[in-house]
């Protein structure tokens, strides 16, 4: 697949259009970097070079990977083995193929970096191919933005089922949900923007914010390659801020804020810690600086009967967060719940607002 | 209809020029071969004329020559002659219509020769080289015998007849699922019939054909009556095999998992050899191989295994592997060079492609886990690992998934096995609610051995159940099974006893 150049060009337009001017400057410098399975294979290789770089790859993982699980949660050999297979696939090797010259999508010398990368700096293997499959969508990743996790499929789940709900019901409201504007805040890849996009009727647009130039062109790209950049708008600043322009206009809003206890980040496994952007991981102090502005802010732009999806670091914040929304800003919100992810962590506050 | 049509306009002008009886009844045999659609007959200009020709009639009764020959011109003009075959299409209506004829009626040569008594002549049968035209005769009409067999003939012209019957109902289509279901399998035990008939019809009008010719000493005619019969002995073979997967779930494609037995390394090296034999069988056949679930073992080899072979009758004959594979080998995981024997064990369940048979599952009903190595998860974690395992929480069937890239797409697969699983479950139910007896084998036993393959001290691989056997594994492994299945698949047609042998192998008739 090309780069789709204009559709990029159109989205990045309109980051730039006047009301959300935070950092216009900075977009120019963030050319998303091309996922390698969208890379042109020009490289051409003699199979047995790729031979020896497997059998190298394989050993370079159980001499340095198996102790990555004791050390900080990290990945098992197992994984790293099944990342390996991804790895090729995406860099144009194709088992199948009988030919004694293979073209790849880089350079072997590349192939050998990349991997290098991955087991000894332990870059995320995500930052590795330059994309994350997520749900149904191939998302392109790169440093400076957080990579989609799985847990986070589970908001989408909750708002297809929103929306067929309000279809079987067909109540007052009509398809308020389904043909209204949604608003996914501190977007990153955009994952979340592009899946709920998808799940919306005709009518219905998302605009999705990121505080990083990085993340906000990455999530242009996205948006661009699924062709929705008529239905996602993508505005840079904090929060509410780029949002001046839609009061009480937000049907829906969706986030997955940094949530992690600032005390936390040290300690975690090294394909985060140390690549991921701490802007999209660090909560502050308990971790729920953001969540806790997120619940406060919200009731100025959303329309009443408006519903929000949350996602939390577990259980002590959705408990949190379920009082304070229950309790202390009584009256802004009503059917509250937390929504456990699959393995069973209370992972999402959702509800609606009054 | 066009053949129909020039027969009428032929009796119609026999009975205007009031030809001998002789030449009506030469009329009726004519009629009866085009109703039955004779490829030969009426696709060949030539072989019409001569039949017309024949009777002595023709050449001392000059109106009826002419009429003969006007029928004859009608012949080629209406029914489009030209070197290609034409199939004509009959609307279903005329399928049900004659259904009772085309399966009652017995197919006879002009002098009575039956495909009975051409088996029951006992001609030797010789080898195809040597031109001899009883050969090919007996050769296929025993073909054609056993493709009945293997149908179950008999069965198949009394659920043909029932389910005619039902077609008929005025109240059918009030319940379409119900309605499409008849009618599909109407249409497809039809199809198998009129496909068996069709070929024994033509062997008999071959048989016909040479005789004419040897008696017309037309020695061009008869050259190529010999080649279309030698043909046709040859596609009786394939159309045996044919017959083998006759199953209803015959067609699907599967799933086929493999699991280790005890024995630690060894016997997860051994499934994944298995596992391997089948890939390469699946990828031999053209089938599409997708790899849902595997688990690998700690050293070497994988504890179990799930692959999806999607293609044409992959699951029938996957289903013959069904069983416990035993190996015996000087084990290259045992420093002391010892003989080990390891066993796997071989499941296969079919993907049915008729949404409407399968079975619904509930999603209040559905446990679904993902596996996860601890800790706080979310944004704490970043891993590449996002395999789910769904549980059906009243049968306690599960599935599990980790290969696909991401939590969605394992899920997604997950559930296809799932509901795979559930189907097979059902359909054993079926089978058994459908017989008295059944050998309900849903679980495979590690008592059911089916087939040894020997490394050491001499090299064989050897199936117990039908003592096939192959001096090189090594060919097997690489995923040369067919002989294997297809041996297995035709010694339990054979015996007749495949009905229930798989407890889910339902053939409802």
């Amino acid at each position: 697949m090309a780069f789709p150049y204009n559709s990029f060009s159109r989205t990045i337009r309109s980051i730039m259009s006047p009301r959300n001017l935070s950092q216009p400057s900075s977009i120019h410098l963030n050319q998303p970097q091309t996922p390698l399975f969208l890379k042109s294979p020009i490289h051409q290789t003699p199979l047995s070079s790729l031979t020896q770089f497997q059998t190298w790859a394989k050993t370079l993982i159980q001499s340095k990977g198996s102790n990555f699980p004791t050390i900080d949660n990290g990945p098992d050999t197992n994984h790293l083995f099944r990342e390996l297979k991804w790895f090729l696939e995406d860099a144009g090797f194709n088992r199948d193929d009988d030919e004694d010259i293979v073209r790849l999508r880089v350079g072997l010398d590349e192939l050998y970096l990349l991997w290098k990368q991955r087991i000894v700096e332990r870059r995320p293997f995500q930052y590795v191919v330059g994309c994350e499959h997520w749900r149904d969508l191939v998302l392109s990743v790169e440093e400076g933005v957080l990579i989609p996790r799985p847990e986070t499929e589970v908001i989408v789940d909750i708002v297809e089922e929103l929306i067929k709900k309000e279809e079987e019901e067909e109540d007052e409201n009509e398809v308020m949900m389904k043909e209204g504007l949604w608003v996914d805040l501190g977007t990153g890849s955009g994952a979340l923007a592009i899946a709920i996009a998808r799940a919306l009727g005709k009518g219905g647009r998302v605009i999705a914010t990121d505080l990083s130039p990085v993340a906000a062109s990455v999530a242009g790209y996205n948006v661009g390659r699924y062709g929705l950049q008529d239905k996602i708008e993508i505005r840079i600043g904090s929060w509410f801020k780029p949002l001046e322009d839609v009061k009480r206009e937000v049907v829906g809003l969706v986030s997955n804020p940094p949530y992690i206890p600032s005390d936390q980040i040290l300690g975690l496994q090294a394909e985060v810690g140390k690549h991921e952007p701490r802007l999209a991981l660090d909560g502050g102090e308990n971790g729920m600086v953001d969540l806790l502005h997120l619940c406060e802010g919200a009731a100025s732009v959303m329309k009443s009967g408006g519903f929000f999806a949350f996602e939390t670091n577990g259980e002590m914040q959705s408990k949190f967060l379920l009082d304070f929304t229950m309790n202390k800003s009584k009256g802004c919100f009503r059917d509250v719940k937390i929504v456990s992810d699959h393995s069973g962590i209370q992972r999402f506050v959702t509800g609606f607002f009054v | 209809m066009g053949v129909n049509l020039v027969i009428f306009i032929f009796f119609y002008s026999c009975e205007r020029a009031r030809i001998h009886f002789s030449c009506l009844k030469m009329g009726s045999f004519l009629l009866r071969k085009s109703c039955l659609r004779s490829s030969v007959l009426i696709q060949n200009p030539r072989t019409s004329f001569l039949l017309f020709s024949h009777l002595p009639e023709f050449h001392s009764n000059l109106d009826s020559t002419v009429v003969a020959r006007g029928a004859y011109n009608w012949f080629l003009n209406v029914s489009g002659f030209s070197s290609k075959p034409q199939v004509m299409k009959t609307p279903v209506g005329f399928n049900i219509r004659c259904f009772s004829s085309q399966a009652i009626m017995e197919h006879k040569t002009c002098d009575g020769l039956t495909i009975e008594n051409i088996v029951s002549y006992q001609w030797p049968i010789l080898d195809e080289s040597e031109g001899d035209w009883k050969s090919h005769a007996a050769a296929i009409s025993q073909s054609i015998q056993l493709i009945k067999k293997r149908l179950q003939w008999k069965q198949l012209v009394v659920r043909l007849q029932m389910l005619s019957l039902e077609l008929s109902k005025p109240d059918l289509w009030d319940d379409p699922v119900h309605a499409g279901k008849i009618s599909r399998e109407h249409g497809s035990l039809m199809g198998k019939m009129k496909e068996v008939n069709g070929f024994e019809r033509e062997l008999l009008e071959h048989i016909d054909m040479l005789k004419l010719a040897r008696e017309e000493n037309d020695a061009e005619l008869e050259s190529e009556t010999m080649k279309a019969l030698l043909s046709m002995r040859r596609s009786a073979k394939e159309k045996e095999l044919k017959a083998l997967l006759a199953g209803e779930q015959d067609s699907c494609s599967c799933f086929i998992e493999v699991q280790g037995g005890a024995g630690g390394t060894e016997s997860m090296d051994w499934a994944s050899m298995i596992m391997n034999m089948y890939k390469m069988w699946a990828q031999g056949r053209g089938y599409g191989v997708t790899v849902v679930d595997e688990v690998r073992g700690e050293i070497a080899g994988i504890k179990r295994a799930t692959i999806k072979v999607e293609g044409e009758n992959a699951f029938g004959y996957a289903k013959a592997e069904v069983g416990v594979h035993r190996l015996v080998r000087i084990s290259p995981f045992d420093s002391g060079k010892r003989r080990h024997t390891s066993f796997a064990a071989v499941a296969v369940t079919p993907i049915l492609s008729d949404a409407s048979s399968r079975c619904q599952i509930n999603e209040s009903d559905l446990s679904i886990e993902r596996f996860r190595s601890g800790g706080p998860g979310g944004q704490h974690a970043n891993t590449t690992d996002s395999a789910v395992r769904i549980v059906h929480i009243p049968t306690g069937l599960t599935a599990t998934c980790q290969n696909q890239r991401s939590q969605h797409q394992n899920k997604a697969l997950a559930m296809s096995v799932l509901q795979s699983r559930l189907d097979q479950l059902e359909i054993a139910r079926q089978a058994q609610i459908n017989a008295q007896h059944t050998h309900s084998l849903t679980e495979i036993s590690w008592g059911n051995q089916i087939r040894t393959y020997v490394l050491h001290p001499y090299r064989m691989v050897k199936d117990l159940r039908t003592n096939y056997e192959v001096p090189d594994p090594n060919s097997v492994l690489d995923g040369d099974l067919d002989g294997f299945i297809l041996s297995y698949l035709s010694a339990l047609m054979d015996k007749d006893e495949i009905l229930y042998e798989f407890g889910f192998y339902d053939r409802k008739r």
